[in-house]
C-alpha cells in the first residue's frame, strides 16, 4: 500500500508519542525516508511537543511546598480538617 | 493496599509536577493550591484503595484532573466538545513555512522565538477537554493508555482529543506569532 503524504501526516502525533503498532511505525519511516517533506514535517512537530513540554514547567513557591506538607502531615496524623 | 502512614513520603517528592498542572489547569495560583490541598485530601482519604506498587503518579494525576473537573467545570460552563472547524495536520509548521518562503530552518527560527508565556498562554487558551489530554501527554509524559484510564474515556477518545487539541495548540501559537508581527511591523 502506497503511504501517502496526508496519511503520514496524519499520524505524526502517534508517531512523536511512540504510540505505533511496529508495522505501521515501519511503513510511515519507509515514507518518511522517499518524502522530506513530510520527514521534515514530523521533526518540527515534536520539537514543538518539546517545547511545549519546557515551557509549561512552573516553579512551586517554597511558600506553598511548606503548606502543602503541612497538609500532607495533618491528613497522615488524621487531622482531617473537613471533619 | 498501601499504607496510609507512609502517605506523606510517597506523596511528597511528586508535589512539584501536580502544582506545575495544577497552574496550567486552574491558570491561576491561588486556585492551584485549593486545587492541590483538596486533592491530597481526598488521595489520602482513597489510599487504602491504591494498590501498592501500581502507578501512584498516574493515580493522583487522575484524583487531581476529577477534582478539577467536579470543581471547576460549574464555573466555567464550558461545552463538553467544541467546535474547532476542520483544522489541517502539521497547523503551525505549514503557517510558519508560508510566511518565511523557502528557507528551510525557518519554521524551527519561528518555533526558538516563542518564550515560556507564550506556550502557556496558548496551553491555557484550550478548552479543557483538550488542555487536559494535552497536559498529560506533552507536559507530564504519561502514555495514551495512562491517559485513558486518568481521564475514565476509552483510548480512542484520548487519542482524537489529543489530536484535535494539540492541532487547536498550533492554532493558538500561530495567532500569538501573527499578533507579534503586526505590534513589531508597526513599532
Amino acid at each position: 500500500m502506497k503511504h501517502n503524504c496526508e496519511k503520514a501526516r496524519s499520524l505524526a502525533h502517534r508517531y512523536i508519542d511512540g504510540e505505533m503498532a511496529w508495522y505501521s511505525r515501519v511503513r510511515l519511516e519507509w515514507h518518511l525516508h522517499r518524502c522530506p517533506a513530510c520527514g521534515e514535517g514530523i521533526v518540527f512537530e515534536r520539537r514543538l511537543k518539546q517545547r511545549v513540554h519546557d515551557g509549561c514547567r512552573e516553579e512551586m513557591p517554597i511558600v506553598v511546598y511548606e503548606r502543602l506538607r503541612a497538609a500532607l502531615r495533618e491528613c497522615a496524623r488524621g487531622d482531617d480538617p473537613a471533619r | 493496599m498501601a499504607d496510609p502512614a507512609t502517605f506523606e513520603e510517597d506523596v511528597a517528592p511528586l508535589l512539584p509536577q501536580l502544582y506545575s498542572a495544577a497552574r496550567r489547569l486552574t491558570r491561576n495560583p491561588a486556585d492551584s493550591e485549593d486545587l492541590l490541598q483538596e486533592t491530597l485530601l481526598r488521595a489520602y482519604r482513597g489510599y487504602r484503595t491504591f494498590k501498592a506498587g501500581t502507578n501512584l503518579r498516574a493515580w493522583l494525576y487522575r484524583i487531581l484532573t476529577n477534582t478539577f473537573i467536579n470543581r471547576y467545570r460549574q464555573q466555567s460552563r464550558q461545552p463538553a466538545e467544541v467546535e474547532l472547524g476542520e483544522l489541517e495536520d502539521l497547523y503551525l509548521y505549514r503557517r510558519l513555512g508560508q510566511e518565511s518562503g523557502a528557507s528551510r530552518s525557518a519554521e524551527e527560527e519561528a518555533l526558538e522565538r516563542f518564550v515560556d508565556e507564550d506556550v502557556k498562554a496558548a496551553v491555557e487558551s484550550l478548552p479543557e477537554v483538550f488542555r487536559i489530554p494535552v497536559l498529560l501527554a506533552d507536559v507530564e509524559d504519561f502514555s495514551y493508555k495512562e491517559i485513558a484510564r486518568i481521564m475514565e474515556v476509552p483510548i480512542g477518545t484520548v487519542m482524537s482529543r489529543l489530536h484535535r487539541g494539540r492541532k487547536a495548540l498550533e492554532k493558538a501559537l500561530w495567532e500569538i506569532n501573527e499578533r507579534r508581527g503586526t505590534v513589531d511591523s508597526s513599532s
